[in-house]
C-alpha cells in the first residue's frame, strides 16, 4: 500500500515537472520570436528618423555642394529605396545604401569648409551620426536576439516545440563588406 | 513520535513549496537567458537587461547602517540567539531595507535605476558578532543607540547577537533586468531622447532583478537553485511522505 501511494507521488512529481518544463519551453519560444520583431520594431523606428532627417541634410548641403549632384542623387535615391521597401530584407538593404551614401556625403563635405563650419550642418552630421551609432547598437541587440532563438530551436527539447509550432529560423542583420569599408573619396 | 510527525508535515509542505518554486526559477533562468544585454545608448521601452557601473542620482547617496558607507541601497537585520529548553535558534529582532534611485552606467551612457520592488541578490558586505565578553563594533553601538535597541541582557551580560550589512555602493558593477519606461524625474520633451529619458523599474513585466554578480554568475546559480528545487523538494516530498505512512501504520498498530 505504501509503496503503491509513494510510487503515485513520483508519477504525479514526474507529470508535473514534463507538463511544466514544456509550457516553460512553450512560452520561452513565443517570448523569443516577439524578441526578435520587437527588436526589429525598436531598429525600424531609427531607420525611419535618419530617413526623415534625408531631406533637411540635401537641403542644407545642396547649396554648398553643386556640383556633387551623384553623391546628392544617391542619398535621395537610397531613401526612396528605403520608402519603398516593405520586407525586413528590404528594409535592411536599403538602410546599408543610406547608410553607405551618407557616409560618403559626409566624406565629400569634408572638402567644403565653409558648409563644414555651417551650424545647421553640423547639427544634422550629429544627430545622425547619433543615429548611425544606436542603430548599429541594435542591430548587435536583433542579432543576438536571432542567434538566442536560433539556438534555442535547434536544442533538445525546444526544437521538438518549435517543431511542432512550425517555428523556422531566422536570418541575422548583416551588414555588407561594402559597408563595413571606410569611404575613400577622390577629388 | 508526535514531533515526528509535525516535522514530516512541515518538510512535506517545505519540500511541495521548494519544488513548485523551481518552476518559478528555471522561468527566470530562460528568461535571462532570452533576453541580450542592451548597450544603454540605444536602451529601448520594455523588458531590458543592462550591466554598468553604479553611479549616484543627482550625487544623493545614503549610509550603510552600521559601517556608514556611502550606498544607494542598503539592508540589514539583527539577529540574537535565544534558547528554549533543548532547542535554539537565531531570531531576527529587527531589519531593513532603504534605497533611492541611481544610474548604471555603461561605455555608452547611463539610464537612471529605480529599486523599488526589486528581487536584489547581493553579496552580504558587513558581519559583526556579539556575546559574552565580547562587545559589538562602536559603529553597530551607535546604530544601537540610534534606533533604541540594547545588546545587553540581564545584570548587563552581552546577549548573543549576529548583525549583517548589505549594500550598493558608488562604482559597484551591477547587473539590472527590469522594464524600461518613461524616466519621471526629466519633463517631456526637456532632453534629447535615448535613455536620458527612461528609467528602469518594476514594470508591466513584473520581472525586476538586480544582483552584483555579472549575467554568467546570476545564471549560475540560478541552475543551481533550478537542480536543488528540483530535485531537493522532490526528495523532500518523498522522505517526508515516507515518514508520514510509517507513522500512520505504527499509529495504529500501536492502537490495536
Amino acid at each position: 500500500m505504501d509503496t503503491g501511494i509513494i510510487v503515485l507521488v513520483v508519477a504525479i512529481l514526474i507529470a508535473i515537472c514534463f507538463a511544466g518544463y514544456l509550457i516553460i519551453i512553450f512560452n520561452g519560444l513565443i517570448r523569443l520570436k516577439n524578441n526578435i520583431e520587437k527588436s526589429w520594431a525598436n531598429i525600424d523606428v531609427l531607420l525611419k528618423q535618419r530617413t526623415d532627417e534625408i531631406p533637411r541634410l540635401v537641403e542644407c548641403v545642396k547649396g554648398y555642394m553643386k556640383h556633387e549632384r551623384e553623391v546628392l542623387q544617391r542619398v535621395t535615391e537610397a531613401r526612396t529605396a528605403f520608402l519603398n521597401a516593405r520586407t525586413m530584407r528590404e528594409k535592411a538593404g536599403s538602410s546599408e545604401m543610406i547608410g553607405g551614401a551618407l557616409k560618403t556625403l559626409f566624406a565629400v563635405a569634408e572638402n567644403y569648409p565653409n558648409l563644414k563650419a555651417n551650424e545647421n550642418f553640423m547639427q544634422l552630421q550629429k544627430r545622425i551620426s547619433g543615429l548611425e551609432s544606436e542603430i548599429a547598437d541594435r542591430r548587435e541587440f536583433f542579432n543576438d536576439s536571432v542567434n538566442n532563438y536560433n539556438i534555442r530551436r535547434e536544442s533538445f527539447p525546444d526544437l521538438l516545440i518549435a517543431g511542432i509550432m512550425r517555428y523556422g529560423r531566422r536570418d541575422l542583420f548583416e551588414v555588407s563588406e561594402a559597408d563595413r569599408a571606410t569611404v575613400n573619396v577622390s577629388f | 513520535m508526535d514531533n515526528l510527525l509535525v516535522y514530516s508535515l512541515i518538510g512535506l509542505g517545505f519540500g511541495v513549496f521548494l519544488f513548485f518554486r523551481a518552476f518559478g526559477w528555471l522561468k527566470s533562468k530562460r528568461l535571462i537567458e532570452n533576453i541580450p544585454t542592451s548597450k544603454i545608448r540605444s536602451i529601448a521601452m520594455g523588458l531590458v537587461e543592462v550591466y554598468g557601473k553604479v553611479v549616484p542620482f543627482r550625487g544623493e547617496v545614503l549610509k550603510s547602517p552600521f559601517t556608514v558607507r556611502d550606498c544607494v541601497y542598503s539592508r540589514f537585520s539583527i539577529e540574537e540567539y535565544r534558547s528554549s529548553g533543548k532547542h535554539s535558534r537565531w531570531v531576527t529582532v529587527r531589519k531593513g531595507v532603504d534605497f533611492i534611485p541611481f544610474y548604471i552606467e555603461d561605455e555608452t551612457g547611463s539610464v537612471l535605476v529605480d529599486p523599488k520592488g526589486a528581487g536584489v541578490e547581493i553579496l552580504r558586505d558587513n558581519e559583526f558578532k556579539s556575546g559574552f565578553m565580547k562587545d559589538p563594533p562602536e559603529d553597530v553601538k551607535r546604530f544601537l543607540r540610534r534606533s533604541g535597541m540594547d545588546f545587553e541582557g540581564f545584570f548587563s551580560v552581552n546577549k548573543t547577537m549576529r548583525y549583517r550589512e548589505s549594500f550598493i555602493e558608488p562604482g559597484d558593477m551591477l547587473y539590472v533586468m527590469g522594464t524600461a519606461g518613461d524616466n519621471p524625474f526629466v519633463e517631456e520633451g526637456t532632453v534629447e531622447g535615448g535613455a536620458q529619458d527612461i528609467m528602469i523599474g518594476r514594470g508591466k513585466e513584473r520581472f525586476f532583478y538586480i544582483s552584483d554578480r555579472p549575467e554568467k554568475r546570476v545564471l549560475g546559480l540560478l541552475r543551481w537553485k533550478v537542480i536543488g528545487g528540483f530535485f531537493g523538494g522532490g526528495l523532500l516530498i518523498l522522505l517526508c511522505l515516507w515518514l508520514v505512512l510509517f507513522y500512520s501504520h505504527f499509529w495504529s498498530f500501536a492502537k490495536f
